[in-house]
Order: structure tokens, then C-alpha cells, then sequence
């Protein structure tokens, strides 16, 4: 079976072909061509398997001269777990000041990753 | 009050990607006093309320967001004690580099050595696409909305129309949802996303967002706040076809239709412009046809990539300090670039042939296994690069050396 | 909402917060008496008052003898001293009447001799040397030129003469639609959908496109209005110093508007248009897409160094007209005490040239009042706004550092594309009538109105109302209700 597949690591976007094949209930595989990096190669092995994606967004601040910070995940997270790590994300609240890569929230939705501040937040 | 004057060697006006890395770039040239504008409260123009991932790749080997791409550079410029007036407005410039500037301090003028225009661009708004309707509220530009949500904890609305596939649009596509407003679709009236690849994917594919291509918003509904809009197909001319027409029930339509480079000052300064870039014209110290301004950024050509940017705007930092210095010779003669078939427009538009330079350029339309070619006036090859795609929205960068130049005075950049 | 300060009981009731509404109402303010004004709206002037060219007519087009010829003559004569008054710009431009084909030059000739006996002053047949020096580019084979022709911004001038007839005790009431008019033994009892109750000894009807309503309110049925709308694009200022003159075809026989023309306005902008559409509603306000596409051709034509990304904004005004659509053309303005409804002063029609004609209608309606009621004159009146005429920064450099060494606000630029300062916002935050829409600001403080459309301003105003004066962002409203802005916070607070 082959996939096609537009690889989102750089701003290229590299039309990749991967040859799958499915193997005991699991993807494998077999062989990935289009891709100009080695990066990419090893995003779309990923890909096909289990897609990964790194969410940004933002967590309620209190005393700080902005009302929110900007947060992100410290490393791709399953893009089956977005929504759910969505909910956490709104229900946090940090009090400032807060700092970049402040984790602010740790496991999110079970997943590996923190939530970590990207900007700095002062007090206000 | 009196009005205040001062004396610096370069000024460099907007705190953005581009301004932030243009002043750092002229004080480690060497130019004794730096002084950056911000009409803004913060430092980093843009990339404050670009919190997705996916800046620095290049420059930094990592995907950070735009609040923290900003923070190193704003880290180098506290470390070199680059002056920076925040909340201080441009009010005024002229082709003697002669300033007026406002602030709650009062006016200043300030005399410069050299300027760098580092103003960034505005995003087109609804009055320029004449959208027909009764102007209802719920009609954003993508960067508006952007900034609400992002940065004031607005939220601009629940059931949303994204017009032209714009990356600031795909972004916000993507920012919605993920804030439990429903998005129906994105619409572009070209026959290809003018985004990244890459946003179109993780933006709107992952959400199961429609991009509807060849289709436009043709029609805004409701007179107090938006209620739908019309949709239709449009044909090859990007004239909407008669019968095509649907109606989107939605409270919010955000605008991601193209940006608009901010030169009002560069044309006040006497500046010439570019009409295809929209950005001035420069050679390859990014040096404006003022002499001692200089431009970079999306003031002088809407980039896709901030890495891009920062190049770029180290490039005219690092000039403009020489030039204030008095440590640049103005070249004799050019050799005139011009774009040749399938390119939209090359930048700079002349270059001095002394130095290597960065050539941008950006494709008439998506191509597949072409070769971008430089040939002089003869019709001679100077530089063949070859490229399994070209797009529209990805700007083509080629660094060029010097000693390819030599013997031309008009070259032309032309996809074979 | 500005209250009564006397209760609900008034000597006279303007009905409609147009420029003739708050024109009357300001001369009414010079004597002893209880003025109020009742509009619908939630700002003075959101009808047709606001949605014009801006242009003070010199009265050439109007035939000799009728009330719009008069009034207009008079009431441009009028403009001068009473913008120095309310600090309202004005600027007397003048205008060509162009020829373009020899059948057109005789009607030039027919509207010269027309405007003098209108009493139109300095009216001129230009050839096109002195065409050229007045307007260089323009094309035409000969050209009537008016110098008393001005420009003034109109909604600024609708809510200068609000705020300076409040200053002098006029209340407004803003949101309540007249829905009930009961003639009483010593006036009129006017109800509202929003049920307010006022008492009245003179009733005026000013209500423009519901002029014809209202007087069915009052059991008068001689009258049908028929709403005619004009479009238009606003072209960024770049282009403005194209234009030092107005610039009009001569008109064709049989056309109810001036024809399609550029307009300069005070602030330095281009607008293209107005078309001329009969239409169903008073209030459809639509700009449609077949015609901002002949807007925009004409517009090229005339300017042709515009470029698209030099229109800003589009917009609609609708005329209140007399005549059907099958008759079209012009009737004059209806201006009458009624004999039959005692105390009712009744103003049908007052399409262009109505904005130039306000003062003179004021003076017109006062003495109406005069044969109703007793009129003193009051010691007190201040016919001066506070307030100044320009912007901060149409200020001479030394003048705007003073300004900002006594307020700092002066210093903070709120507005990139028209440079408004933070000051300036906030005196419109707090404008005398209690207005809280943003349009209000827009019309106040001309934030959001240069190219950017407020892509810059908005997220600024927004900050600056939610920190300084407590906005959540369900108070945030365009002009009318329902027309919110925003749906909430992102992260709910507290």
C-alpha cells in the first residue's frame, strides 16, 4: 500500500511516498522516497505509524501585564491526544511572573510532554 | 515642552524580527550608537502573537515559537545595550535621515547616520476586496483575530469563515478549533493554497477544515453582526460563476488575503517603490535609492520564513553601520536585475557586483522539476539551480557570489 | 444615555438627531426654553447625516424661488462662522462644473445664470487655461466654477452641533424610536418602543428617511418617502493631493443624483461615487458589488494612479426622496407648521442639499417656534464647542510638545495610518453625549478610519476601554445592538 504524504518538519513541504505495509495489527514502513532530508524520512515513518504534532496555545495569567501565556508542548505529542490535552490547558491558570520554558503544566491528558511557557510574563 | 534633539549613528525603525536583528547586527559592526523605535509596548513586532511552533528551524535547528525566537534576539540586544525607545511612533521622515518621533517623553528629532526601515506590513482588509453587504461586525483580518486571542484573551468568535488561504489564516484556522470554535472552511479564490504546505497539512487536515480552491466570498450577510456569507466558484479569470453560489451560516469571517508592506514613511523620505514587491527598491546593502536608508523585512518583501528575515535584516544592519561609519563606497555602476519568464519579482533590484549577495525571488505559479537560471545581458548562464518544486507562497533565496557578475550589467533571472 | 435634567416634559421635541435635528436644536438652545432631542439611534447622525460627500453646496443646481435654493444660499453663507464656533474644519475649495461635449456647454451657462439668481457669489465660465490652474490634469472644454463650494466633514459637524446644544442644556435621548405620537390639550404626549414618555408643547419632525412616519404618527398622511441609495469607496489619502478642486460632469437631464465624481474630504481622503438606487428599505446601508465594480472603474478613470489596495472602505447613504421612482429628479424640501396638527413642525424630504441648508433650516424652524411660544433669548448661550477643529497632529510641531508636556497622553500615537493619540481617544471615550459605540469613536476620534481599518488601533482601544474604563468584551458594539464585536473571553478570568 503506498501513502502519500506532505511533510510539515520545514517550510519545503515535501511531497513523500511510503510504501506500507500492515503487518500482526501494526503499520510498518517499507520504504519512503520524496523526502530531501533525513528528517523527513524519519517524520513520515513516524507519521504513518502514529502522527506526532507539537500544539501551541495559551494559559490564563494572574497579576501579569498580559492576560495570557503563550504555551506550548516540549515535545510532539499523539495527535489523538490534542483535544484532551486542550482541556488541561484551559483549565491552568499561572500567577506571573512567569518565565520562558516555565513548565506550567507537566503530563498533560497522560501524555510525555510538559507544557511550557514561551514568553515571559511580568507582574503587572 | 521643547522638542528634543539627538544625534545617533543608526536608527532603526519597528522592534520586529526584522528591526531586532538589524540593530544587533549594526552594533556588532561596529557603529557606536544603535537606537531602535518600537511603537509597540514590547519588543518583537509580530512574533509576540505568533505563538505557534516552527520558527528558528534554520537558524536555530529548533522549532520555537514566535515570543521566544523574539527573546533571543531581544537577549543579544540587551547584552550589547542597544538603546530602544518603546511606545515611540515614527512621525516623520526625510531624505536627509532627519527624524520626528513621539512618545510620552515628548517630540524628538533625531539626526541619523543611517536608517533602517524595519516597519513591516499591514494585512489587506475587507474595504480593499469591496466586499458587497452591509458591514456587519465579525469580519476580521487574520492578524487582528490573531492578536486578540493571543494576546488580550478576546475571543472573536464561535462559527468562522477563513477567506484565502493565507499562512496567518491557516494558523488561526487551526487556533480556533483548537479553542472549541467551529471552523467551515477556508476558501481561496487562486487555484492553489498560497500557505505553506506544511500549515495546509497540520493546520486543516489534522482538523478535517475543507479548503475549498477556486471559490470566494462573494457576499457578507447581516447589518448589526455577520450571519453568513456567499460563497461562489470562480473561473480561470477569478470571476465568481453564476450559479455556484452557497450560503455559509457563520458569525465570523477572518481575512488572510495578502499583506501590504508599511512604507508610508519610505515614501516620505522620497523612498522609491517596487509596485510588484510593494517594497522598496534596493541593491545588495539592501541600501534604499535614498542614500543611508535602508530596508529589509516585510517592509521590503513579504517573507514566508522569520529565519529569512533576521538574514536579511543583519544584511542591511551591518551595512548601515558601515555606511555610517563611513565605511561604504557607493558603487559607480549596477548591473540591473530583472525577472524573466515564470518569476513574479527579484530582490535586490540592482547590485554593485562588489560583494556576494542574496538574491530572493518568488514564482508566477506552482512548477514542478524546473531550474531557476541567471544569464547576463547576452543571454549567457550565470547560475543554474535546479528545483523539484516551486510555489508561490515559498520564496526562492539564492546565494549568489560575486565573480559569477563579472562582464554583465543587466542580468535576468528566468525558470527553464 | 444623556438623562433630562428638566423631566420628561419639554417646551420643544426634536424628533431624529440628524444634522437638522441637532441644527434646530442648538438654535433652540439660545433661548429659555426645554429642548430634548429623541433619536433611535445610539449616536446623533447615524442616518443620512453621516453617509454624504461632505460637500457645502453653493446652490447653483436649484430652481429660483424654492426653499432648497433659498436655504441653500443662506445656509452656506452661514457655515464659516458657525464651524469656527462648534471647531469644525471646513474649507471652501470650490468647484468645476465640467463640460465635457459642446451640448454640455450651453447647461453650464443655464446654471450660472440659475446660481445668480440664487445669489450665488463669484460664479465664473472658465476656459481650460483657467480649468488647469485650478485643478491641473482636468479634462473638459469648459467649466463652471464655483468658489463658495466647501467641504466639512459631515458627522463631525452633526455631533459638533449635538454637543453644543447639550452644552446648553438640550437633552438628548439616544435609543428611543418614537413609536406613538398623542396630540394632548397643551401639546403631544411621544411614546417609545423603549417606553419613555415625553410631554411636549412643539413636536418637530425631523426624522429624515422616517420623516413620512412619523408625520402618519401625528395623523398628517401627505407624505411617502422614498429611500434612494447612494454608494461609495473611500480611496486612501495618498491619493488625495491629486485633487484641489471638486470636479463635476455637467449634469444630464432626467438624473436624480450629481452623477458619479470624486470628492476630496476634509481629512484628506477621495471619495468615489454616489450612484443612485431606489430601494426597499431606509436602513439597507449594503454596498453591492456591481456597482462598487462601476465605482471603481469611473474611479480609475478619473484617478487613474489608483490602484486597488487604494480602497479602504466602501459605504452607502440613502436619500430621502419625495418622488417615485418613475418620476425621479428632485422635489423640493417640505418645511411647515401645521395648521391643521397645531404645534407640529413638519420637515419632509431634506435630501441634499440638506447638510449645507441645516443652519438656514434652523433659523427657519426658530421663528415657526416663535409664532407657537414665547420666546427669551438666554444670557448664557455659549455658542462655543470646547474642543479644537484639528487633529493633534495638523498641530505645528512646537505647539503638539507643549500639549504633550501638559498631558502625556498627547505623546502615545494610538492610531498609526491618521496618527490619533491616545488623547484624543480618550476625550471621545468620554464625549458629552454618553455615546459608547465604537462606531462613536470611529465618527469622534476618526481612529480605525485611515487604511489599515483599525488593524492596528482596535487591539489598542480594546486594551486601553478594558483597563481604563472597565469594558468586558461583550461591551464592545459596532452602532447597534446586537452588532457585538466580540463573544467572550479565551480563558474565562477570575
Amino acid at each position: 500500500m503506498r501513502k502519500t504524504l506532505v511533510c510539515v518538519i520545514c517550510p519545503n513541504g515535501c511531497h513523500v511516498e511510503a510504501e506500507v505495509q500492515e503487518r500482526g495489527g501494526r503499520l510498518e514502513v517499507l520504504e519512503v522516497t520524496g523526502a530531501l532530508c533525513k528528517k523527513g524520512e524519519r517524520w513520515v515513518r513516524q507519521e504513518v505509524v502514529e502522527p506526532l504534532r507539537t500544539i501551541s496555545s495559551s494559559v490564563l495569567v494572574e497579576g501579569g501585564d498580559f492576560p495570557l501565556v503563550s504555551v506550548r508542548t516540549d515535545s510532539p505529542i499523539p495527535l489523538d491526544s490534542i483535544f484532551r490535552v486542550m482541556d488541561e490547558v484551559k483549565r491552568a491558570r499561572v500567577r506571573a511572573p512567569v518565565s520562558i520554558g516555565q513548565v506550567i503544566i507537566s503530563n498533560p491528558a497522560g501524555t510525555s510532554c510538559n507544557i511550557i511557557a514561551t514568553r515571559m510574563v511580568n507582574p503587572a | 515642552m521643547k522638542i528634543k534633539k539627538a544625534k545617533r549613528d543608526v536608527v532603526v525603525v519597528g522592534g520586529g524580527p526584522a528591526g531586532l536583528a538589524a540593530a544587533v547586527s549594526a552594533k556588532k559592526e561596529g557603529a557606536p550608537q544603535v537606537l531602535l523605535i518600537e511603537r509597540g509596548r514590547v519588543l518583537g513586532g509580530i512574533l509576540n502573537q505568533c505563538i505557534h511552533d516552527g520558527f528558528g528551524l534554520h537558524r536555530f535547528k529548533q522549532a520555537l515559537s514566535g515570543p521566544e525566537y523574539a527573546q533571543r534576539f531581544i537577549d543579544d540586544l540587551e547584552s550589547l545595550s542597544i538603546d530602544v525607545m518603546l511606545n515611540t511612533m515614527v512621525l516623520s521622515l526625510d531624505g536627509e535621515r532627519r527624524l520626528l518621533v513621539s512618545s510620552k517623553d515628548g517630540l524628538m528629532e533625531i539626526e541619523a547616520g543611517a536608517v533602517v526601515l524595519a516597519m513591516g506590513c499591514r494585512e489587506r482588509t475587507a474595504g480593499a476586496l469591496m466586499l458587497p453587504g452591509s458591514r456587519p461586525t465579525g469580519v476580521y483580518t487574520a492578524g487582528v483575530a490573531q492578536t486578540l486571542i493571543n494576546l488580550q484573551n478576546i475571543m472573536v468568535g464561535q462559527e468562522a469563515v477563513i477567506l484565502g488561504s493565507g499562512d496567518i489564516g491557516l494558523i488561526m484556522a487551526r487556533r480556533l478549533t483548537l479553542e472549541g470554535a467551529k471552523v467551515k472552511g477556508v476558501y481561496e479564490i487562486l487555484p492553489y493554497a498560497s500557505g505553506l504546505p506544511r500549515n495546509i497539512k497540520q493546520c486543516l487536515e489534522d482538523y478535517q477544515i475543507p479548503l475549498h480552491l477556486a471559490t470566494t466570498v462573494v457576499e457578507l450577510h447581516g447589518s448589526s453582526r455577520l450571519t453568513g456569507v456567499t460563497v461562489s466558484r470562480v473561473d480561470e479569470a477569478r470571476r465568481p460563476v453564476p450559479g455556484t453560489e452557497e450560503f455559509i451560516p457563520c458569525d465570523t469571517l477572518l481575512l488572510s488575503v495578502g499583506l501590504i508592506p508599511e512604507n508610508e514613511l519610505s515614501r516620505e523620505a522620497g523612498v522609491q517603490i517596487d509596485p510588484t514587491t510593494g517594497g522598496a527598491v534596493v541593491d545588495d546593502t539592501l541600501m534604499t535609492t535614498v542614500p543611508g536608508i535602508f530596508s529589509c523585512g516585510n517592509v521590503l518583501q513579504v517573507h514566508d520564513v522569520v529565519d529569512d528575515v533576521s538574514e536579511e535584516a543583519e544584511s542591511a544592519g551591518a551595512h548601515a553601520a558601515r555606511y555610517a561609519m563611513g565605511r561604504m563606497s557607493p558603487a559607480d555602476t549596477y548591473v540591473q536585475l530583472r525577472a524573466g519568464k515564470g518569476i513574479r519579482y527579484l530582490l535586490p533590484q540592482k547590485v554593485s557586483g562588489q560583494m556576494d549577495f542574496v538574491l530572493s525571488a518568488r514564482v508566477t505559479e506552482p512548477m514542478e522539476n524546473k531550474a531557476l537560471v541567471l544569464r547576463d545581458q547576452n543571454g549567457k548562464g550565470i547560475l543554474r539551480k535546479k528545483k523539484i518544486r516551486l510555489h508561490p507562497a515559498v520564496m526562492v533565496r539564492v546565494k549568489v557570489d560575486r565573480d559569477r557578475l563579472k562582464g554583465a550589467n543587466r542580468i535576468e533571472m528566468g525558470v527553464e | 444615555m444623556v438623562e433630562a435634567a428638566l423631566g420628561s416634559q419639554f417646551d420643544c421635541l426634536v424628533i431624529g438627531a440628524g444634522v437638522v435635528g441637532n441644527a434646530i436644536a442648538r438654535e433652540l438652545s439660545r433661548f429659555r426654553l426645554r429642548v430634548g432631542v429623541v433619536e433611535k439611534e445610539l449616536d446623533v447622525g447615524m442616518g443620512t447625516s453621516a453617509r454624504n460627500s461632505g460637500v457645502l453646496h453653493s446652490g447653483i443646481h436649484y430652481t429660483p424661488g424654492t426653499l432648497r435654493a433659498e436655504l441653500n444660499v443662506e445656509g452656506n453663507s452661514m457655515m464659516e462662522e458657525l464651524c469656527r464656533q462648534l471647531k469644525v474644519k471646513i474649507d471652501y475649495i470650490g468647484k468645476l462644473t465640467v463640460a465635457g461635449h459642446e451640448e454640455e456647454i450651453p447647461t453650464l451657462y443655464r446654471l450660472k445664470e440659475q446660481g445668480e439668481a440664487n445669489g450665488v457669489p463669484g460664479l465664473e465660465i472658465l476656459k481650460p487655461e483657467g480649468m488647469e490652474k485650478l485643478q491641473p490634469g482636468v479634462n473638459g472644454l469648459m467649466a463652471l466654477y464655483s468658489p463658495s463650494t466647501g467641504i466639512i466633514c459631515p458627522y463631525t459637524f452633526t455631533i459638533a452641533l449635538a454637543e453644543n446644544a447639550h452644552q446648553n442644556g438640550v437633552s438628548f435621548f439616544l435609543g428611543q424610536e418614537v413609536t406613538g405620537i398623542q396630540k394632548t390639550e397643551s401639546g403631544f404626549l411621544v411614546s417609545t418602543r423603549q417606553e419613555k414618555r415625553f410631554s411636549t408643547k412643539v413636536l418637530i419632525n425631523s426624522a429624515g428617511l422616517y420623516s413620512d412616519r412619523i408625520a402618519r404618527l401625528a395623523g398628517i398622511n401627505d407624505y411617502k418617502i422614498y429611500p434612494c441609495r447612494g454608494e461609495y469607496l473611500v480611496l486612501d489619502k495618498r491619493l488625495g493631493h491629486h485633487l484641489s478642486t471638486l470636479v463635476y460632469p455637467a449634469p444630464h437631464k432626467g438624473k436624480a443624483g450629481l452623477g458619479i465624481h470624486l470628492t476630496k474630504t476634509v481629512d484628506g481622503n477621495i471619495l468615489v461615487g454616489p450612484s443612485n438606487e431606489y430601494i426597499d428599505s431606509p436602513e439597507n446601508w449594503a454596498t453591492t458589488g456591481h456597482i462598487m465594480e462601476k465605482l471603481r472603474e469611473e474611479g480609475e478613470g478619473l484617478l487613474p494612479s489608483l490602484t486597488t489596495s487604494d480602497i479602504i472602505r466602501s459605504f452607502a447613504g440613502v436619500r430621502p426622496k419625495q418622488n417615485p421612482p418613475e418620476i425621479g429628479g428632485f422635489k423640493d424640501f417640505v418645511i411647515e407648521a401645521r395648521e391643521d396638527v397645531r404645534g407640529f413642525i413638519n420637515l419632509v424630504g431634506i435630501e441634499s442639499p440638506g447638510l449645507t441648508c441645516s443652519p438656514a433650516i434652523a433659523t427657519m424652524v426658530r421663528d415657526m417656534v416663535a409664532d407657537l411660544l414665547p420666546m427669551e433669548k438666554r444670557e448664557d448661550f455659549q455658542p462655543e464647542r470646547s474642543g479644537r477643529a484639528k487633529y493633534f497632529h495638523e498641530l505645528p510641531a512646537e505647539e503638539r510638545a507643549d500639549l504633550i508636556g501638559q498631558d502625556k497622553d498627547w505623546g502615545e500615537v494610538i492610531c498609526r495610518c491618521e496618527h490619533i493619540t491616545k488623547k484624543e481617544l480618550i476625550e471621545a471615550i468620554q464625549n458629552p453625549l454618553g455615546v459608547r459605540s465604537i462606531s462613536g469613536l470611529k465618527f469622534r476620534a476618526r481612529v480605525m478610519m485611515g487604511r489599515c481599518q483599525g488593524g492596528f488601533c482596535l487591539p489598542r482601544i480594546v486594551e486601553i476601554l478594558e483597563k481604563e474604563f472597565g469594558y468586558r468584551p461583550e461591551d464592545f458594539f459596532s452602532y447597534k445592538e446586537g452588532s457585538n464585536f466580540f463573544t467572550g473571553y479565551v480563558r474565562q478570568p477570575g
